[in-house]
């Protein structure tokens, strides 16, 4: 006789997203519940698992107890993907429970599915609206009599069992919790007029589930989770930068590479701090613009100007070679609104655009787009953090725009979250006052490990590109506010 | 006299059979109710039935197997037979097997036309949202 293990059969729902946070799939011949408030997604979920079952060459039956009708929920199917009216009635099938319900109690019902299921081979069953078989229980224990009774089918059916019921209960009990074999429990919440919905698992028995909440998308693609991007990848944990000590990648400002002393190190990440209108992203640009003339690809992932505005304005001051490079394929520059997804999706959508492209530079801007699309801000830093370790990984050099908020403050705050502490260099761009002039500024803050120059310059950007000139050599308190020039002080 | 037309409702899904039993109750029929099609045989035995209105998908035994047991059954072969469906790919297309099909969501009016085709003395087939099997 064996003794090594053999793992359970699982089978996958086919909902992108969902099956790597239940450890691969729905174990086969398990009961589970999928629970929450009305509109957030568990009629579209099983539908999802129904017609996925059906693509693998399986058969699924639907049961609805007081729930939508069928026509209504077709209705609403048909605009989804997954939806394919082909499948009905051969493998997949819609009957209505209530009547028996009503009629016959919770034995007629088990007696109705076990047989619906039997007769139909079925290996995957939705029992929709379970609120209805619990109201209809005269003691909890008939209704553990009734989840039992399930179990007992799935066993000798090898059948998956999933009952969708509304989350909310007047006692907060739920007895079929200590039943079933798991429980995903889906929310859907309002969060600045966006809609946010989310799954959790809160029991999963003989698995190892990702904990905690995960995003939840739900269009014509149907139902799409979005596991943390921290759970996944790296252990999303608050880490200081390593020491990068790979080669320079110069800007191609001789004047700024000559402050760096050569360029950034392979394999750092760099913050360009600045105002709004200080000139981050024709910098980020511009480090791109260099690599490609270095061969080296370069992805701009951006939150807040289209890509064919930044690429105009290159073209005005000069930085040339991006759209060759998009060409060539050799450069790709992205555009993300960041209203329009969860903060995991805007992640994977980067991370992916990094494995297909396999960059040497990076440059993503206006980091608070990640802010924007957050569905829960105490998220930020550990995603900031999974972001930095997934581009130190590949070696990439990245450059990210942060923004401040105010024009002349003189209290410089640097955001503190995992991006800036896994962060080498600091570059700070702002405007200043000086002599009746509003002009762009350029010092470098922090270098990890490596020298610089710690002057401030004047940052020129014209039609022949960006330059940085010695204007400030004798002025001082710039950065600070309150600046003067030693050649406007009356001793001088 | 003659007695009051009987229309024997077959459908699982609890508000859409209550729904068309008082409906149909309101215009002078007599409804009786089956929530699968052995419950309708049950009661095709036992009660004079002048149509069938089915739906297709239901536990226990569905609308084309209904409607194959009504065919094959000498005391029943002539009743008119309606199905139901809010897919019309889910109905197969067996000739003889039913007589109209009406595809759901349905107003009470397109019933109406398919009922009174086969009911009423001047009787006419079915058109509007129903269709002729």
């Amino acid at each position: 006789m064996s003794d090594k293990y053999a793992p359970p059969a699982r089978r996958e729902t086919g909902v992108p997203g969902l099956d790597l946070i239940i450890d691969g799939g729905l174990l086969e011949a398990g009961v589970y519940i999928v629970q929450g408030p009305p509109g957030a997604g568990k009629t579209i979920l099983a539908n999802q698992a129904c017609f996925h079952h059906a693509s693998q060459g399986g058969r699924a039956v639907y049961i609805t107890l007081l729930a939508e009708s069928h026509s209504r929920m077709f209705g609403h199917m048909r605009r989804m993907a997954f939806f394919d009216e082909t499948r009905i009635p051969e493998s997949v099938y819609y009957v209505g429970g209530f009547s028996t319900l009503e009629t016959e109690g919770l034995p007629g019902l088990v007696g109705l599915v076990r047989g619906i299921v039997t007769k139909r081979s079925a290996g995957l069953a939705i029992i929709d609206g379970v609120a209805s078989a619990h109201d209809s229980a005269a003691t909890i224990r008939d209704f553990r009599k009734f989840l039992q009774e399930l179990q007992v089918l799935a066993d000798l059916t090898r059948c998956v069992i999933i009952l969708l019921t509304n989350a909310e209960r007047h006692s907060g009990f739920f007895p079929e919790h200590t039943m079933v074999d798991g429980v995903l429990h889906l929310t859907d919440e309002l969060s600045e007029l966006r809609p946010l919905r989310h799954i959790r698992v809160l029991k999963l028995r003989g698995s190892s589930p990702v904990r905690g909440l995960h995003s939840v998308k739900i269009s014509d693609r149907g139902f799409e989770v979005r596991p943390r991007l921290e759970s996944r990848l790296g252990n999303g944990a608050l880490s200081e930068a390593p020491i990068a000590t790979g080669p320079k990648m110069a800007f191609g400002i001789p004047e700024l590479d000559t402050m760096l002393h050569g360029g950034l190190r392979r394999g750092s990440i760099t913050m360009l701090l600045g105002s709004s209108g200080s000139g981050k992203t024709v910098f980020g640009m511009q480090f791109l613009a260099e690599g490609l003339k270095r061969d080296e690809r370069g992805l701009f992932f951006g939150f807040f100007e289209h890509p064919d505005a930044i690429m105009a304005k290159c073209r005005r001051i000069g930085i040339n070679g991006i759209a060759e490079g998009v060409e060539k394929g050799l450069a790709r520059v992205m555009w993300q609104r960041p209203v329009e997804g969860v903060i995991d999706e805007i992640g994977d959508t980067l991370l992916d655009a990094v494995d297909q492209l396999n960059p040497q530079r990076v440059v993503i801007d206006g980091m608070q787009g990640f802010e924007r699309a957050t569905d829960l801000p105490e998220r930020l830093s550990n995603i900031y953090s999974t972001i930095a370790h997934e581009l130190e990984r590949r070696r990439i050099t990245a450059v990210y725009t942060s923004e401040t908020r105010g024009l002349f403050e003189s209290d410089i705050h640097v955001p503190i979250n995992g991006l800036s502490a896994a962060t080498q260099n600091i570059i700070l761009l702002r405007h200043v006052e000086h002599r009746a002039a509003i002009l762009r500024a350029l010092a470098i803050l922090k270098i990890r490990d490596d020298d610089y120059d710690p002057g401030v310059r004047e940052i020129r950007i014209t039609d022949a590109g960006i330059t940085l000139r010695d204007t400030f050599a004798h002025a001082s308190h710039l950065l600070t506010g309150g600046g003067v020039s030693r050649a406007s002080r009356p001793e001088d | 006299m003659s007695s009051p037309t009987s229309i024997l409702i077959v459908e699982d899904e609890y508000g859409l059979a209550e729904l068309l039993r008082d409906m149909l109750t309101e215009y002078g029929y007599v409804v009786s109710l089956a929530i699968n099609g052995r419950l309708a045989l049950d009661i095709l035995r036992e009660k004079d039935i002048d149509v069938v209105v089915t739906d297709v998908m239901m536990p226990v035994m569905d609308g084309p197997e209904l409607a194959r047991a009504i065919r094959a059954d000498e005391r029943y072969r002539h009743i008119p037979i309606v199905m139901m469906t809010s897919l019309r790919s889910a109905v197969p297309s067996a000739p003889g097997l039913y007589d109209a099909l009406l595809t759901k969501p349905f107003t009470p009016a397109a019933l109406m036309t398919v009922l009174e085709g086969y009911l009423s003395d001047d009787a006419h087939p079915p058109d509007a949202d129903a269709a002729s099997a």
